[in-house]
């Protein structure tokens, strides 16, 4: 790796570290192996959103024309959000496209994520079923991304409804994920996922 | 008599070579200003890639400057300014010429602010002068119609 993408990748892993988020535990990065190629970043899922109390996992991949190119983001963590591809994890957000610049840092993109939790752009999706459960079922996609934070990334609040679902299809023999995947994108219709998983 | 390619002020393609439909076909609707109408942005037209570098004139005078004083960092490396040289761009803000030089190459905005400086791409000039164009005539309206009802 360029010799300006390593010595920049210490000193904004050290600014994370040592940040006001940071202690806040908003923000963290690791290390993936000894060189800075590959970090692991996790962000908080902000407060008064349906992401509260859950812990997302990433991925962050630092090219070899760091910082002149962004670094490629994606989500380890399942999570339910109309910018974020609820299969692969990659993220719909313009600063890790067209609009990154130099100065930006790990910390400005892990908080430019945050954000984006808080704030959704539905007409410029990723994930086009969930973005359209966001426009046309707004309080079911609230539910839907809660219930998805509680399983897959720690919150605790849960939903015993969409649980005794997601468990009666286990019992047709279905896995646990394709389930979940299944209710979420039928709008929680019990019918219509049997009819999208058996057809 | 004057070929047809000299009349048009363009060359004829190479053998084997099919002309680009896609990037005539969007550079129609941008030197057109259909563009406005349709809702578009420059984005939409030319794909999902930054602005286009600024223009070599631009960056070859470029005004280089001694490091003075001590305070902050270059954005680009995040090194302190110690002794060396520094580039400032309209904006006044500065960079090493080795950190700005390969952005500017790049695309054609401070890395700190999106100040935007000029490019070499005859496409996005012209993007840009007809948004230019459109926030005046917008502005002119606005003025015009305070000056009526106030």
């Amino acid at each position: 790796m360029a010799n300006i993408a390593i010595q920049r990748i210490k000193r904004e892993f050290k600014e994370v570290i040592k940040s006001d988020e940071a202690q806040k535990c908003a923000i963290n990065v690791e290390l993936v192996g000894d060189d800075y190629r590959e970090l692991k970043g996790e962000i908080a899922g902000p407060p008064d959103t349906p992401y509260e109390g859950a812990t997302f996992h990433l991925e962050i991949k630092v090219p070899e024309t760091y910082p002149f190119n962004p670094p490629k983001v994606k989500f380890l963590t399942k999570i339910w959000h109309p910018n974020i591809s609820s299969v692969t994890g990659a993220i719909c957000l313009d600063i890790l496209k067209d609009q990154w610049a130099a100065a930006m840092t790990l910390r400005t993109v892990l908080l430019s994520l945050q954000a984006l939790l808080a704030a959704a752009e539905p007409d410029d999706p990723q994930d086009a079923v969930v973005a359209r459960q966001f426009k046309e079922n707004h309080s079911l996609f609230l539910e839907t991304a809660q219930y998805w934070s509680h399983v897959h990334a720690g919150a605790s609040r849960g939903n015993s409804e969409f649980a005794n679902k997601v468990k009666c299809l286990m019992d047709m023999g279905v896995g646990e994920h394709q389930a979940l995947v299944a209710l979420s994108s039928c709008n929680w219709d019990m019918e219509r996922a049997i009819e999208q998983l058996f057809s | 008599m004057a070929s047809y390619f000299d009349e048009h002020g363009c060359n004829p393609l190479p053998r084997g070579e099919a002309p680009d439909d896609y990037l005539h076909f969007a550079r129609l609707i941008l030197h057109g200003g259909y563009w406005q109408g349709m809702q578009m942005e420059y984005s939409h037209l030319f794909g999902e890639k930054p602005p286009p570098p600024a223009s070599k004139t631009f960056v070859n005078t470029l005004k280089t400057s001694k490091v003075t004083e001590n305070a902050g960092q270059c954005a680009v490396c995040l090194k302190e300014w110690v002794k060396g040289d520094f580039n400032t761009l309209p904006c006044k803000h500065r960079f090493h010429p080795s950190c700005i030089i390969p952005w500017l190459e790049k695309t054609n905005s401070c890395p700190m602010c999106r100040h935007e400086l000029p490019t070499d791409d005859e496409d996005y000039e012209e993007y840009k002068r007809q948004k230019k164009r459109q926030s005046d005539r917008e502005a002119e309206i606005k003025m015009l119609h305070n000056s009526m009802f106030s």
